[in-house]
């Protein structure tokens, strides 16, 4: 239960600057997650907190208590791996009394401890095995059970569950928002996968190159991107990105005329940029038959899904992808108009990629 | 026993037999050896009527008559015991410091680290004769005055010279060993509380008991087998320089010797026939996921 502030956090490693003056806020009792691509330095900015790795500049404050040079034991974090680190040559309940056991704990409060940690998380009936006898959910609950045990101020999670197949990944996802808020801890959590980000987390930090790009709670990364990685990399399929050009009021978007979205008129004005990227996201759109007021191109492609299908359509050769009902059906080539939601759609600078709303700040 | 199956099995027979005439030289030796442990008469050939069985060699290894004639006797048992102390003295040393000295190679980042590594494989190419005028000198200057402590101080320089010349190379093959540990189960350590010294104790050696026996294993045989540094430093006599010094001797039986030599290689044998499954086989545990 600690307020965790990231200041001026720069890591290198050698030549390679893994980390550039990241300046972050986790408040008390937060799921804050780290989200960004394989090597954008997410990883080692939760070692850092950890205390594992040193900060080359920069300072780390829980609660306002300057922990940049304590060592990890004396920061009472608790960390989950991304392979869960489990001690093959102990059993379960050695596993999760281990951090007990070092801080010299009487043997029947490590006992108690460990067998309410256990219940919590439903393992109590496999604390004699070893953790290779473990199915790959069991031996996650066990990594955090030991991460959880010496009730840690801050718990921190390496992506812990990249290695959990697809089901199961989906039911520890709500386990694991419901544990967190049970406990009331704070928590940061390193994903690449934008779906955890999104579903689990208070608010999301985008990382990327070791920068962090936008921070905000899942609806504003999601809905307002500040610039057009974060755009991309967020939601499935990610948010289409179409060249336009502005023209007295209006986009022109690969021969078509559409007007420039409400809250766009005033920014576009006063920055007076011509040429943007008009990003919409796949279910911010509609599709309708023939040729009307919008987006005309033809059907490229559709993928039914289910409940609803992926419709792709050639916009004079600009490829983008909409959401449509499941009952429609389409036929290749068959001309179709997209209806934007228009004030779903985000404008960025061409030149920057950045969303236009933050280039003039 | 797993095997890619593409690769066709039709001439696995003619490597075995190489290989068999490859090692047929030393397999004839130890043969010849062995059986004439049992036999009056050194045998010498392969024909059987060089073979005249007797278990008498046996009898009178164990019971310390060396010579078939003459009333010299020896204690076998008490020459064993001098080289298992040597023995396990060599590995215990080798195994102690080598897994210490590779953990620190392969996890902390200290000045000189590079250059020690390099230092250690360079002292690995050197012969251990080549420094044992070097040795020896060092030993003549710290020979104890006092003459009680004579014999311990021999067993205590032999086994510390002796593990010398073994604990570049263990070092090198311990460090192989923790390098193949990920980084978590330390880090993971580490956070819960434990110091570097705990870590190494409680996670890693557990996880790299293969190496540990290896390494012990090989020490152990490496200060069994010795025999210059055990010639040259110990006072009192090991099978090895027991063996040698009755090659000679006028008054030598040889099927006698032949039994000592027998009883000799009896730990390498056993060594190698029960360990090799552990050391093929690993860990059990393993590390997963």
């Amino acid at each position: 239960m600690v307020r965790i502030t990231l200041e001026n956090i720069t890591k290198k490693f050698g030549d390679f600057t893994a980390l550039r003056d990241i300046n972050l806020e986790i408040e008390d009792k937060e799921f804050m997650a780290l989200l960004g691509p394989s090597g954008s330095g997410k990883s080692t900015l939760l070692y850092t907190i950890a205390g594992i790795y040193r900060p080359t500049r920069g300072r780390i404050y829980f609660d306002g208590r300057d922990v940049t040079n304590v060592p990890p034991k004396d920061r009472n974090v608790g960390l989950v791996f991304q392979n869960w680190a489990l001690y093959p040559h102990m059993t379960v309940f050695e596993n999760i009394a281990f951090p007990l056991e070092l801080r010299k704990a009487p043997k029947d409060e490590i006992e108690r401890k460990v067998r309410e940690v256990a219940e919590m998380l439903r393992i109590e009936h496999l604390l004699d095995r070893h953790p290779w006898q473990l199915s790959g959910g069991q031996q996650q609950r066990v990594a955090i059970a030991r991460a959880l045990i010496k009730e840690p101020d801050v718990l921190l999670l390496d992506e812990p569950l990249s290695n959990l197949d697809a089901l199961l990944r989906l039911e520890v996802r709500a386990e694991l928002k419901r544990l967190q808020k049970e406990l009331g801890i704070t928590a940061v959590y390193v994903t690449h996968d934008q779906a955890e980000a999104l579903a689990m987390a208070d608010r999301i930090a985008v990382i990327r190159d070791g920068v962090i790009l936008q921070v905000g709670t899942p609806d504003e990364v999601y809905y307002k991107p500040r610039c057009r990685f974060v755009g991309g990399f967020l939601g499935n399929p990610p948010m289409n990105f179409v060249e336009a050009e502005v023209e007295d009021g209006n986009l022109i978007v690969y021969g078509n005329r559409i007007p420039v979205p409400a809250h766009y008129r005033g920014i576009i004005e006063k920055l007076g940029v011509k040429e943007v990227l008009l990003g919409f996201r796949p279910h911010d759109a509609e599709i309708v038959r023939g040729r009307g007021e919008g987006l005309v191109g033809t059907v490229y492609s559709f993928e039914p899904l289910g409940r609803e299908q992926i419709v792709t359509v050639s916009i004079n050769g600009a490829m983008v992808k909409v959401f449509a009902p499941e009952g429609e059906h389409f036929s290749f080539g068959e001309e179709v108009t997209i209806k934007l939601h228009e004030d779903r759609v985000v404008l960025f600078d061409r030149k920057t990629e950045k969303a236009l709303e933050f280039l003039s700040g | 026993m797993r095997d890619v199956e593409t690769r066709p099995k039709k001439y696995g027979w003619i490597v075995i037999l190489a290989l068999l005439l490859a090692s047929l030289p030393l397999i004839t030796a130890f043969s010849l050896l062995i059986l004439s442990s049992f036999s009056t008469h050194m045998v010498t050939d392969l024909s059987p009527g060089s073979l005249h069985p007797t278990l008498e060699n046996w009898i009178n290894l164990f019971h310390g008559k060396i010579a078939t004639t003459g009333g010299i006797r020896v204690n076998i048992w008490r020459i064993a015991l001098n080289t298992l102390i040597v023995a396990l003295g060599v590995s215990g040393v080798v195994t102690g410091i080598s897994a210490l000295a590779g953990y620190s190679l392969s996890r902390i980042d200290f000045k000189g680290r590079k250059s020690m590594m390099v230092l250690l494989l360079l002292l690995h190419a050197f012969p251990g004769v080549a420094l044992i005028v070097g040795v020896y000198l060092l030993y003549r200057l710290t020979f104890p005055v006092n003459t009680t402590f004579v014999g311990l101080y021999s067993f205590v320089y032999v086994i510390l010279a002796r593990a010398a010349l073994e604990i570049p190379m263990s070092t090198w093959l311990m460090k192989g060993f923790f390098d193949t540990i990920p980084w978590e189960f330390e880090w993971s350590g580490i956070i819960d509380g434990a110091s570097r010294i705990t870590v190494w104790r409680k996670i890693m050696l557990p996880l790299i008991k293969p190496g540990i026996l290896a390494v012990a294993l090989f020490s152990f045989l490496a200060g069994w087998q010795d025999i210059i540094y055990v010639r040259t430093f110990l006072i009192d006599p090991t099978l090895a320089t027991f063996i040698e010094a009755n090659i000679e001797a006028e008054y030598s039986h040889m099927p006698l010797i032949a039994a000592a030599g027998t009883f000799y290689l009896l730990p390498t044998i056993i060594f190698f026939v029960t360990a090799q499954q552990i050391l093929l086989q690993g860990y059990s545990g393993g590390i997963k996921g």
